[in-house]
């Protein structure tokens, strides 16, 4: 589904490279985690999959290119806007808009010209089922988003992100700012999505890599170190600072 | 020793130091500071309040409901009888603080007789009348097609009327008008002494008498320093004599400008009589209607016949799609029928009309306070019995009626320039904030910003001037002659009506001639303006008018909006542009939907500190739109339609209420009269100021609750 050929990317025209030579081939339908210390770039690589680094201005893939379906997403006749019509992506801090749940819903649609009212009742529905959320709030769909609690608003991050119906979905730390429980309903949701959907997940906390991720990429210090199915990567790295890293002992 | 005792048994005791002293003394200072401000607001806010609320306690709420008027003090006699309209006399009671001794009142109504007729299209009449009609009929503005000089005009003689005219003069009457003059003619020699006086170079001082006959009956070129104010018609003024002239002048002139034993005050080096003799011819006219040529009534004219044709131009043909029923009082018909026998009017209607009326004693000699429109009510009601007739009458400009004028003119003024302001400012803030390349170029924008918003407000007066009052660009078919850069755009202007034709100065030149020399040929002609077919944008700036000053002030509350709005969008979290991005909104969408909504209360709050702001500043209106002394409201006088008359709306001059404060305060003589309107008007001003801020604290909390994150 997506494919990084040798990617080096920099923030800064190329004087310092913060991602190094990364290859690897992202499953289709498959749940992708990336684990690695603080700054090792893996929000970066994540960032460069759907060209959020464009609102950096001074940033550039220097080397190799990114495919996903088989198109160069840097090429010059790729649309950045239709790229994330396609790439949905959740942040770390929740961030729904100051409007009600319903219109954090349908806002992908309405910016897509969609306003037939059944249209969107319908979508904001299925996304909200998708995201399980919507025995929860199907009573208060006109209330204030900022109303939910965190975890209710991370689902509703998600279920934003899900109505436009992305092939694939970025999630970046999405649990960081949530407490265990409002985490385990998270972590809940991405399995049940993982059916239809490609997920590419940068998280901090190893077990929840392991709880949810097919596969797992650790990068350190801009490199990818090793990528492998979960289960090997946590019960038998090939490599010395996997382990290392995997068994807390730095990090 | 107990001392040392006690500070042994207590390490922690209040010991003396520099240290603390300097605590105290520093507090102290501080304190000080803070409630030196709060005496001085106070002082302010409480010299303002006392001095200003017997003005609105007196006046109520017409003090914001009337223009601003002259008020007389007119010191009157007590006498019986005295009449005037109901609403006049209620204006005299309400403006007259200590009340008046006023006995034997009695209302009554008295009826007018008013005529409302067709004016039909192609009617030919005189200037004065057209004035007549129009003031008769509120709002109305007559166009026409053309002058043309009747052959005969209407002229009446109230009594029976004996002239005397110089014998040359009769007989053109005789030869136009050969059937006019049926009485005896007596003809009789008399002499006439005039002067022939030298006057030397130099500069001298004239009165406003001197002035007047020096200018209109003779052929002396002088030059006055400064124009005779109309409120001090005493004042003596230096009158330039660029070079020694010999000139002959009737007597009435000499006594006026050069003899010292009357009002003359211009010395001579010279002066000689001459004297001379003409034939006088004398007869008499008996009283009623006549219609004579207009050579003849042009000399009638001059010895003390009324009309009010306009000889030097001819008559007005009325230029109307269908007839227009308009009202005239009947004794102005009476004369418009009489004077213009070409008029043709239809459905004519004879009506009256009652009008409240009191008559009344005053007990005492008292001093009356009038606004000058009900003094002169007052003096028509009594103009027969005679009985309103002050001993001494003082006027005091602007201390009369209220400041709507002002008001509404301030209003119009902050209105244009927000909408400028913040288009402008939002516009520029979001390209700073979310486009522009953070770099060397938006340092320099923002630097410079920062320097505007310290340039002193005369500053940007003066360069409102320069740029919007005289350079602007306008579109327009009839550019001024003046216009510093003429582009012809295309030949589709439209001539303008010969009314405003006149009104403006347009001369209509040769569609041949070329921009320039159109240009020219206006100008040598002593036109303003000029018309040739084609259509222009001229450079001729917008003059003053409520756009300019507009603005100039947006210009000048630009980097405060800028600033503020940048502000308001920095506050909005990064979050909402990257979840709109990430679903696929373009820049432009995320702005719209994702942040602009969000930065609005910080953008409110910008735009009100904005108005408070711009709604004080007198500077830079001073030279681009505001008017000392104006009747109208903004939009009355405007005689076009359409899209035209929110042009010229644009393009009035108003009052603006700081700057009717400054002239209030310091620029018109000060009287215990001109004092109350001006603290008034501050606090009108201040209270209007006061509710702007609350009403945007009030938007700002509700709109703050409604969306926060």
């Amino acid at each position: 589904m997506i494919q990084i050929d040798n990617v080096s990317f920099s923030y800064d025209l190329g004087k310092t490279n913060v991602l190094r030579n990364i290859s690897l081939d992202i499953p289709e339908k498959k749940v992708t985690s990336f684990i690695g210390p603080s700054g090792c770039g893996k929000s970066t690589l994540l960032r460069c999959l759907n060209r959020m680094n464009d609102l950096v201005e001074t940033s550039r893939v220097t080397t190799g290119e990114i495919r996903i379906m088989d198109k160069n997403i840097n090429a010059k006749d790729v649309d950045a806007i239709e790229l994330r019509k396609n790439i949905g992506m959740v942040f770390q801090k929740y961030n729904p808009f100051p409007k009600s749940i319903y219109d954090n819903v349908a806002y992908g649609l309405r910016i897509q010209g969609i306003k037939k009212k059944d249209i969107l009742d319908a979508a904001v529905e299925k996304a909200l089922r998708g995201a399980a959320l919507w025995d929860e709030v199907k009573d208060r769909l006109k209330d204030s988003a900022l109303g939910l609690s965190g975890g209710q608003q991370q689902r509703l991050c998600i279920a934003r992100t899900t109505a436009v119906q992305p092939k694939i979905i970025l999630m970046d730390e999405p649990c960081s700012a949530l407490d265990p429980i409002a985490t385990a309903k998270v972590e809940e949701l991405i399995t049940e999505l993982r059916n239809d959907y490609t997920i590419v997940i940068v998280t901090h906390s190893m077990q929840q890599a392991s709880r949810i991720s097919d596969k797992t990429a650790f990068f350190y210090l801009g490199e990818l170190i090793e990528y492998a199915d979960t289960d090997t990567i946590f019960q038998n790295p090939a490599q010395k600072q996997t382990e290392d890293y995997i068994s807390g002992r730095f990090g | 020793m107990s001392d040392t005792n006690h500070s042994n048994s207590n390490p922690f005791a209040y010991r003396k130091s520099s240290l603390n002293s300097k605590e105290k003394s520093m507090k102290g200072l501080l304190a000080f500071a803070t409630y030196f401000i709060v005496a001085c607001a106070l002082c302010i806010f409480g010299k303002i309040i006392i001095n200003g609320y017997p003005v609105l306690l007196n006046k109520g709420l017409s003090f914001i409901t009337e223009k601003p008027q002259t008020l007389t003090v007119l010191e009157i006699e007590k006498n019986d009888d005295i009449q005037a309209p109901l609403e006049n006399y209620e204006n005299m009671l309400s403006s007259n603080v200590e009340p008046l001794e006023i006995s034997n009142l009695k209302e009554f109504k008295k009826s007018f007789g008013y005529v409302t007729f067709d004016l039909e299209s192609g009617s030919l009449i005189g200037d004065g009348y057209l004035m007549d009609i129009e003031k008769e009929n509120n709002g109305l503005y007559l166009m026409f097609k053309e002058r043309r000089q009747p052959e005969k005009l209407g002229f009446s003689i109230p009594q029976d009327k004996k002239f005397t005219i110089p014998k040359a003069e009769l007989e053109i009457i005789q030869k136009n008008d050969p059937d006019l003059i049926t009485s005896e003619v007596t003809n009789k020699e008399i002499n006439i002494i005039s002067k022939e006086v030298t006057i030397a170079k130099g500069e001298y001082p004239l009165k406003k008498v001197g002035f007047d006959a020096l200018e209109k009956k003779t052929t002396l070129i002088f030059q006055m320093r400064q124009s005779y104010p109309d409120d001090e018609p005493d004042k003596v003024i230096q009158c330039v004599i660029p070079e020694t002239q010999t000139i002959t002048v009737p007597s009435s002139v000499y006594y006026a400008a050069f003899d010292e034993e009357e009002n003359g005050t211009i010395p001579l080096v010279s002066e000689k009589s001459i004297f001379s003799s003409k034939t006088l011819s004398e007869f008499s006219l008996p009283k009623g209607a006549y219609k004579l040529s207009p050579a003849s009534l042009r000399i009638f004219t001059a010895n003390g016949g009324q009309h009010l044709h306009n000889l030097d131009r001819g008559s007005v043909v009325v230029k109307l799609d269908e007839a227009k029923t308009v009202t005239l009082a009947k004794e102005s018909y009476d004369r418009l029928i009489a004077d213009n026998p070409e008029i043709k009017v239809s459905n004519v209607q004879d009506k009256t009309q009652e009008v409240d009326y009191v008559s009344f004693t005053l007990d005492r000699d008292s001093e009356i306070q009038l606004n000058i429109s009900d003094y002169q009510a007052f003096k028509e009601a009594n103009s027969i019995n005679n009985k309103f007739k002050p001993n001494a009458e003082h006027t005091h400009s602007y201390s009369g009626g209220g400041i709507l004028g002002p008001i509404v003119g301030t209003a119009c003024l902050v209105i244009i320039c927000m909408v400028v302001a913040l288009f402008t400012g939002i516009a520029a803030a979001t390209y700073l904030n979310e486009y522009a390349r953070k770099g060397g170029f938006t340092k320099v924008v923002r630097l410079a910003m920062l320097n505007l918003a310290g340039v002193p407000s005369i500053v940007f007066g003066l360069f409102g001037l320069g740029l919007f009052v005289m350079l602007a660009p306008v579109m327009t078919s009839s550019p001024s002659a003046d216009s510093e850069l003429l582009i012809p755009i295309a030949p589709l202007g439209s001539a303008p009506e010969l009314r405003i034709a006149e009104a403006e100065a347009i001369l209509t030149v040769d569609p041949e001639l070329s921009t320039t020399l159109s240009a020219e040929t206006a100008r040598s002609a002593g036109a303003k303006k000029f018309y040739n077919g084609w259509l222009y944008l001229s450079f001729q700036g917008w003059g003053t008018c409520m756009l300019a000053g507009g603005f100039t002030l947006a210009i000048m509350v630009l980097p405060v909006i800028i600033t503020s709005c940048e502000e308001s969008l920095k506050a909005v979290p990064m979050g909402f542009r990257e979840a709109a991005m990430a679903l696929g909104a373009t820049k432009w969408q995320s702005i719209r939907t994702a942040v602009l909504p969000y930065a609005f209360p910080g953008i409110l709050t910008a735009t009100v500190l904005g108005i408070t702001r711009v709604a004080g500043e007198t500077a830079p209106i001073m030279f681009t739109a505001a008017a000392a002394e104006k009747s109208d409201l903004p939009w009355q006088g405007i005689h076009s339609s359409g899209f035209g008359a929110f042009v010229d709306f644009l393009q009035q001059s108003v009052q603006a209420l700081p700057y009717h404060i400054y002239t209030v305060a310091g620029r018109i003589p000060q009287s215990e009269y001109t004092e109350p309107m001006q603290y008034g008007s501050v606090l009108v001003f201040m209270i209007i100021v006061l509710l702007l801020s609350a009403v945007s604290i009030y938007l700002r909390i509700k709109i703050r609750n409604k969306i926060k994150w």
